[in-house]
């Protein structure tokens, strides 16, 4: 049997969608005596399963809004499921959108130590890895530029840079990959091959079906909570893009 | 759980020492201010109870800022506890910490913070010509008393304060009370037998009790008095927690 590094089993979450969000207690109070819930339940991942083995790409995509983003966290172990489990081996997976816990008002070097202790790393191992995350992300010249002076491309390669370079057994993925130019998604491939080599898993959720179909070992489709299509690359951008076709229509 | 607390345990030091920075940022005398802060509310209490209350306490300058750094303690524990989750929201959405972690780091920047103005204290005795008797060294067994106090109040706060924006208002009307129901700037044999038996069970007034007898008076609290301190602490722990384990399910949600 072949290892794995995540495995969802039946999970479900639903997110309260408060029509007046009442926060304070007398709205409470008030609420409890009036007729009616105040807010509705809205099923965000319906009863998914799947697993990501040892050493495997997967590739996440789907239409804005259908549980994508909420399916990472929970790997992530920031939400916590409503119904099912989800078992994790390996240690850290961090969890990378932009912005993913970097301060505008710190240099590019202070971020990254910075991001490192958030996942649960010393000081002083974080420190070892600073050179070659700077080198990697070609911010040399700007480790010591305030984070509100780097543009889009400059940030997400720093947070993409961090993130392999911490050397986690999985990573996780938001969005971010499209951003760099050329020479860089190259060089973001070429990682990606190394890490799987090591027996690391990552997954990746993304609009952009290029890295779909060159990196990722498998595809999942995800559609209104559940899963629509899962395998291989190309069938599921397929099953992805005749379903668009079909909504046009 | 306790274990992932554990292993990021050196976020703990990380966020109180960022609260400390915070706490003065943009003002020009800095840490300067966690010293000169109590001595002004001191000089204040100082010159009311002296010349117009004409209090007859032993060494009153010194029961007053032993009492006022005590207190202090646990009032910015808690306040700052109330926004620790809260003003983190963009790094907890984000990355998987445990929301243990905020409330314990706010804490500890109340310890800091006791720490510092325990130096202004020592000032004071060296002016006063006041040697401390022998039973002062018990003074960091109560200072860790009320840390366990401050935390047990701090998980709970933090996490009700995200669920019920309330929270904050109603403490400080709480803190507002309780500064007049400890014994900070009296003694509570002032008050009435009946007001006395009630407060017992405040785990605040037992600790400055405890602080002031120890500290001044070179007397050691009672065994009976003992028991309640730490009991009433460990009851308002357990339940802090539990409130805590029920309401930190869903909290980065309602963010």
């Amino acid at each position: 049997m072949e290892e794995l590094a995540i495995s969802l089993k039946n999970v479900t979450k639903n997110f309260r969608i408060y029509h007046e969000k009442r926060n304070s207690l007398y709205e409470i109070i008030t609420g409890f005596f009036s007729k009616g819930r105040y807010y509705e339940k809205l099923c965000v991942l319906d009863n998914v399963s799947f697993d990501v083995k040892k050493g495997e790409m997967i590739g996440i995509i789907g239409r804005n809004g259908m549980g994508k983003t909420t399916l990472l966290r929970l790997m992530a172990g920031i939400y916590k499921p409503d119904a099912g489990s989800i078992t994790v081996s390996g240690s850290i997976i961090p969890f990378l959108g932009l912005g993913a816990g970097f301060q505008a008002e710190m240099t590019a070097k202070d971020n990254i130590i910075l991001y490192g202790k958030l996942l649960g790393f010393s000081k002083k191992e974080i420190e070892e890895k600073v050179g070659d995350i700077i080198q990697f992300a070609e911010l040399e010249k700007f480790q010591d530029t305030k984070l509100k002076n780097f543009s889009s491309g400059m940030y997400a390669r720093l947070a993409f840079a961090t993130a392999i370079q911490v050397d986690p057994e999985i990573i996780l993925i938001d969005e971010i990959l499209a951003v760099g130019d050329i020479g860089f998604q190259q060089k973001s491939h070429e990682a990606f091959l190394s890490f799987k080599k090591r027996g690391k898993s990552i997954v990746v959720v993304t609009h952009d079906l290029n890295t779909i179909k060159q990196n990722c070992d498998r595809a999942i489709f995800l559609n209104d909570g559940k899963i629509q299509a899962l395998g291989e690359p190309d069938k599921v951008i397929k099953a992805y893009t005749s379903y668009f076709a079909g909504l046009q229509k | 759980m306790k274990n992932e607390v554990w292993k990021k345990k050196s976020l703990i030091w990380d966020f109180a020492i960022s609260d400390l920075k915070n706490r003065y940022r943009n003002s020009v005398l800095g840490f300067v201010w966690t010293l000169l802060e109590p001595l002004f509310i001191l000089l204040v209490l100082y010159v009311v109870f002296t010349n117009i209350f004409k209090s007859s306490i032993e060494h009153f300058p010194l029961y007053l800022l032993l009492g006022l750094i005590m207190w202090n303690m646990f009032v910015r524990g808690t306040q700052l506890a109330l926004n620790s989750i809260h003003s983190r929201g963009q790094v907890l959405s984000q990355i998987h910490i445990p929301p243990e972690i905020p409330s314990i780091s706010s804490s500890l920047t109340s310890l800091f913070m006791l720490t510092f103005e325990m130096i202004v204290f020592a000032i004071f005795l060296v002016v006063f010509h006041f040697l401390p008797p022998i039973t002062a060294i018990i003074l960091p067994l109560i200072i860790g008393l009320e840390f366990i106090l401050v935390l047990g109040i701090s998980l709970p706060l933090s996490v009700l304060n995200v669920r019920f924006r309330d929270t904050q208002f109603i403490w400080t009307v709480i803190i507002q009370a309780g500064f007049f129901l400890t014994p900070v700037f009296y003694k509570i044999d002032i008050l009435p037998k009946q007001v006395q038996n009630i407060l017992v069970f405040s785990p605040m007034v037992q600790i400055l009790n405890f602080a002031h007898d120890a500290m001044l008076y070179g007397t050691l609290p009672t065994s009976e008095n003992i028991v309640i301190a730490i009991g009433t602490t460990f009851v308002i722990l357990l339940i802090g927690y539990a409130v805590f384990r029920r309401l930190s399910h869903r909290i980065i949600e309602e963010l």
